[in-house]
């Protein structure tokens, strides 16, 4: 095969080559060599070198020299920067893997720190809210605080009361249901931001049947639905609406008597 | 370099000896090449006081494909000889390449030339060796032997 035409850097490159394959660590010096390497002119030179590198390997080495290399290193050890040790592949895998590995232990913490008893059921409503359509409800046209008395009188269910915070909205309808774990839960459609009410019996401890109750405002959110969740008297009230916390965060800001 | 072995020899005994004392002090060289530079320079030095090669200009020719049959024949005296007997910075440079120890960055920073210049030296050296290797083992005796 005869040779390429080869750029002048490339011929420099490919006359200079180490004939040891190991050797060649410049990235354009093995492009140049691969060009030429099934060459007859290349095959010559590599066979050339081969057999000179083969005879200087020949060279006897006089009993003194060896004597004299084994007695030590004469080379300090080459110290390890840390900009060195961090390009290690595998400080950098070990790196990246507990990096990855915090990630998750920060994201879970903080999933266990807005974590609230009922927040389970309150995610499930989300989902209620969601899909459920406000003809589904029985019309009650009134303010939300007044709708405690009803859901007492009508349904028996005490201490299902609105939030003053939320009580002043005016309603368009309302519904008490079971829930798949048959909790009677009531739901009320508001005009306002399209927003729905759900309050349902707060979550209970499983020895003891008392509830487990929470102090303030806890928030929940189930695909692009936000809600607002407060626990009084065993009674959980949810506030829900489609969007984020930003938009419900101005009625909870400045509780009311 | 030196294509006497004693000299050599003394020469690596005194790089030896010195790197000895450093590593007693604690003061050993953080850089590989170090000693090889050193060896250089000693060798260098060491050929300057002795008897110099005259400088002639050395017939060239093509690599040949019978090249490392004839390159077999040789003693590894004759190719030390020959290499030392080269001026430098060629010497240096084909030295190191044949040692089959360094990469070409390393080349370059022992023999302090720059690739067109490393390429050259070698390239010529393979030439002119080619050319003395022609004459040492005519082709007519080269082709009588391998048959």
């Amino acid at each position: 095969m005869k040779m390429p035409r080869l750029s002048r850097r490339q011929r420099m490159f490919v006359q200079c080559a180490p004939f040891n394959e190991e050797r060649i660590r410049d990235r354009a010096m093995r492009a140049a060599v691969f060009r030429v390497h099934k060459t007859d002119e290349f095959a010559n030179q590599r066979e050339f070198d081969r057999a000179v590198a083969a005879l200087v390997q020949t060279v006897p080495i006089p009993e003194g020299v060896t004597a004299w290399l084994s007695k030590g290193i004469y080379v300090a050890a080459p110290k390890r920067t840390w900009k060195e040790a961090l390009q290690n592949p595998a400080v950098l895998a070990i790196g990246i893997a507990v990096s990855v590995i915090a990630a998750i232990f920060v994201m879970k913490l903080i999933e266990r720190m807005n974590e609230f008893p009922g927040g389970t059921t309150a995610r499930r409503l989300l989902t209620v809210a969601s899909s459920v359509h406000s003809l589904m409800l029985d019309p009650v046209k009134t303010d939300a605080g007044a709708l405690g008395d009803y859901f007492f009188m009508k349904h028996r269910l005490p201490h299902y009361d609105v939030p003053p915070e939320f009580a002043d909205l005016r309603t368009l309808g309302c519904r008490v249901f079971d829930d798949e774990e048959g909790q009677r839960v009531a739901q009320i459609w508001l005009i306002e931001k399209h927003m729905q009410f759900f309050i349902f019996p707060a979550e209970r401890d499983l020895k003891t049947g008392a509830a487990r109750h929470f102090s303030g405002w806890r928030y929940v959110d189930q695909y692009r639905w936000t809600g607002v969740v407060q626990e009084r008297n065993g009674v959980c009230f949810m506030a829900a609406l489609r969007g984020s916390e930003k938009d419900l965060a101005p009625y909870i800001s400045k509780p009311k008597d | 370099m030196l294509g006497d072995a004693g000299k050599a020899q003394e020469i690596f005994q005194a790089i030896m000896h010195d790197a000895a004392l450093r590593a007693a002090e604690g003061e050993l060289p953080n850089d590989r090449l170090s000693i090889f530079r050193d060896a250089r320079y000693r060798c260098l030095g060491a050929s300057e006081a002795g008897l110099q090669a005259e400088a002639i200009e050395l017939e060239e020719h093509e690599i040949d494909c019978s090249a490392p049959v004839q390159i077999a024949k040789l003693e590894p005296a004759q190719l030390a000889v020959w290499i030392s007997a080269a001026p430098d910075p060629q010497r240096t440079a084909l030295a190191l390449f044949y040692l089959d120890e360094f990469d070409h960055e390393e080349l370059l920073a022992l023999s302090e030339l720059k690739t067109a210049e490393l390429a050259n030296l070698i390239g010529n050296g393979r030439q002119e060796f080619q050319a003395w290797l022609n004459a040492t083992f005519p082709r007519e005796q080269a082709f009588e032997e391998q048959a």
